[in-house]
């Protein structure tokens, strides 16, 4: 494709296409993606639910079984057949996770219990170096 | 015949736009496909802080729990089936999306347990649960 020769003389200065406008264009395009880029940014924890398949690893092996964490319906928290409070959680799934190094933990919520608690756990279990985290709630 | 009378012509023009233009449609291209379509909540929750949460480049489906249970997709408020519907739709469009759980800190964890189940049977496995991040920038 060339630029036809008789319009090429008319018009001396051009050289085929304006690109100014389109420039423009880009530049809007351009500045609108920049700024919707960091629009939102969660941030989060990763967690898992149980499925079939954990279950009878678990059976099968209980060397590597679930450091087990409950949470009741008014916020307490039990490790171990022992109520803890929350700032003592990353202790205890430490030492835990210390006797059983390839255990995940298991959080076991009550259905009414608040959020809030669920998420402090999993923070703690994460402090201690567990990101095997799964999170199921009492049937 | 020939059109080469254009390259001397063209040296009247100030700035040669071309690189400037390939670079800018190169930075436009970079973020069109670095831009995650964040399906937002549409609802603000107070979270839960924490000191390791992590950000992520794909978790951009939003669902909002709210103290009282209600479920927020898609700036609209929705029913636990409709999230199933929701996520497989969403899952077809962009396979390896990932959903994000804006949990109230005192909404109950039955919530967001049968949340996470709906949005696993939708077809999207991966879960997270938002924090605020408490770690001071760490």
């Amino acid at each position: 494709m060339r630029v036809r020769r008789h319009q090429a003389e008319v018009h001396e200065s051009t050289t085929g296409i304006d690109l100014a406008p389109m420039l423009d264009f880009v530049t809007n395009l351009l500045i609108f993606f920049i700024i919707t880029a960091v629009f939102v940014k969660e941030v989060s924890l990763e967690v898992t639910r149980p499925t079939g398949e954990m279950k009878q690893d678990k059976d099968d092996n209980p060397e590597n079984a679930a450091i087990p964490i409950s949470v009741l319906m008014d916020g307490t928290i039990w490790v171990d057949n022992r109520e803890v409070d929350v700032r003592a959680v990353r202790a205890n799934v430490e030492r835990l996770h210390a006797v059983r190094p390839k255990a995940g933990v298991l959080i076991v919520a009550d259905q009414n219990a608040p959020t809030g608690t669920v998420v402090e756990v999993i923070d703690a279990a994460r402090l201690a170096d567990v990101y095997n985290i799964t999170f199921t709630t009492g049937q | 015949m020939r059109s080469q009378r254009h390259a001397p012509e063209s040296e009247d023009h100030g700035i040669d736009l071309a690189p400037m233009l390939d670079f800018m449609t190169n930075l436009l291209i970079f973020f069109i496909i670095t831009t995650s379509f964040v399906k937002e909540a549409g609802i603000t929750v107070s979270k839960q802080a924490a000191m390791t949460p992590e950000g992520r480049e794909h978790g951009n489906i939003m669902i909002a729990v709210t103290e009282s249970g209600e479920l927020w997709m898609d700036r609209q408020r929705v029913d636990f089936r409709r999230i199933r519907s929701m996520v497989e739709r969403l899952a077809v469009e962009r396979p390896d999306d990932s959903v994000v759980i804006l949990a109230d800190k005192a909404s109950k964890a039955g919530v967001v347990a049968r949340v996470m189940d709906e949005v696993k049977i939708g077809g999207i496995s991966e879960v997270y649960i938002a924090a605020d991040d408490a770690s001071g920038g760490e």
